[in-house]
């Protein structure tokens, strides 16, 4: 027998009625997570479309270029879909499945690294650029390294701060976790594209610059998710 | 129509403006919320102020409910999401377990009557490690299912399962060894 005596007090009835306008159902974590890719894919392959894609895709083969970025966009809207069932209140995944699907991720960069280096082991591509330009890249490739890393990182950025939107409402319970958990998706989405473009497979390069980008967009989203969640709670009110 | 079923059509009532929905709401869930909260405070001022929070932010993200989601556990976990907050902002977790000397208002579990007083009870499951007398609680006091309890607290329905068996294992250890010390 539900117990329906209770009524709420006319203060916190003043509050809702200050507000009350219909507002349209969140969608469920899938639906919400399927959304995303458009607009994922079409940041992540902005690059593509600029600089084309690297010049050893014949050495490479189709698994290694397509599927091995498609393997990893797969990934990043898993992290995005366990990202929104961390942000429902009754709907958390357990902890293994977050935990194994970071550490899948990371793997996965790691291997997909490995193995282009291993098939194709390019230092010292050149590059669509002025011959001039390719010389400089030679003598100071590092330079290279800095621009995948900056631009992957502002992509990701874009990226991060559109899911950041889309999880402004999110109640998680630990909102750093499940911004990470958005901000590695980003991640992974925006290295996904830029690793077909990018002319370089030493490791150095594809694990020192693109994985500096995917760890920038994991602690960008983590913060954004921390200060959303701390907005949540000053919105609440009472401080004590 | 199911009591769940129920929940979630008058949540739909309310997503659309009904304040009357509201008032539904909190009627139907607001008193076992606020036990809920008084267990995670430790005390039932707090989980009072924590109760009206809870709504409040119920409210502001009434948005974040889909008609998919059964409204029991949602506004519950909402109402632990809401003492997680709190607790980190006012970082008084030391506080709040040396108030539980006190012994406020935990529950009294139906299965566990027969094992002793309510006051023998409290201690018990106060004397219980958090994550298994909230489970237990969660199980046994508001009847949720294991997976609901699994969504909840972000573990597997096996896990939830394991904490809230042997919360009851460990009550029943309490129970006996404080009756076998009042002997």
């Amino acid at each position: 027998m539900i117990d329906r005596s209770p009524k709420p007090p006319e203060a916190l009835m003043r509050a809702i009625a200050q507000d009350l306008r219909p507002v349209k159902p969140s969608p469920q974590p899938l639906q919400l997570a399927l959304r995303m890719i458009p607009l994922a894919l079409l940041v992540s392959s902005a690059i593509l479309l600029a600089v084309g894609p690297r010049q050893d895709l014949s050495v490479l083969g189709p698994f290694l270029t397509w599927g091995a970025s498609a393997a990893q966009f797969v990934l990043a809207i898993a992290l995005i879909w366990i990202a929104a069932h961390e942000s429902i209140p009754a709907g958390r995944l357990p902890r293994q499945i977050v935990y194994a699907a970071t550490v899948a991720g990371f793997l996965v960069v790691v291997f997909v690294t490995l193995l282009t280096f291993s098939t194709s082991p390019v230092s010292a591509p050149l590059v669509r650029v002025p011959p001039k330009v390719n010389e400089l890249l030679h003598v100071s490739p590092w330079i290279t390294g800095f621009a995948c890393g900056i631009g992957s990182t502002v992509a990701g950025g874009i990226l991060v701060l559109f899911f950041s939107w889309v999880f402004r409402n999110s109640l998680a319970t630990r909102p750093t976790v499940a911004g990470a958990l958005y901000g590695a998706g980003a991640g992974l989405a925006i290295n996904a594209g830029w690793r077909i473009a990018c002319p370089f497979s030493t490791p150095w390069h594809a694990l020192g610059a693109h994985g500096a980008a995917i760890i920038a967009t994991v602690i960008l989203g983590g913060l954004i998710g921390r200060h959303l969640g701390n907005r949540r709670l000053h919105i609440g009110g009472r401080r004590s | 129509m199911s009591e769940d079923q129920e929940l979630r059509d008058v949540m739909i009532r309310y997503q659309g403006g009904s304040p009357e929905a509201f008032e539904e709401i909190y009627a139907q869930l607001a008193p076992g919320v606020r036990r809920y909260l008084a267990h995670l405070a430790g005390g039932a001022e707090i989980g009072d102020d924590l109760l009206q929070e809870t709504f409040l932010q119920m409210h502001r993200s009434r948005s974040a409910y889909n008609p998919q989601y059964a409204v029991r556990p949602w506004v519950f976990g909402l109402a632990r999401n809401v003492f997680l907050m709190n607790r980190r902002a006012a970082r008084r977790w030391a506080t709040i377990h040396e108030s539980r000397e006190d012994l406020p208002e935990f529950p009294v579990l139906p299965e566990a009557e027969r094992l002793g007083s309510q006051d023998e009870i409290r201690r018990g499951i106060a004397s219980l490690h958090p994550d298994q007398a909230e489970a237990l609680l969660l199980h046994h006091e508001w009847g949720f299912s294991f997976e609901e309890i699994a969504g909840m607290l972000g573990i597997s329905a096996a896990a939830a399962r394991a904490r809230a068996s042997r919360g009851m294992a460990d009550l029943r250890v309490a129970l006996n060894s404080l009756q076998r010390t009042r002997a």
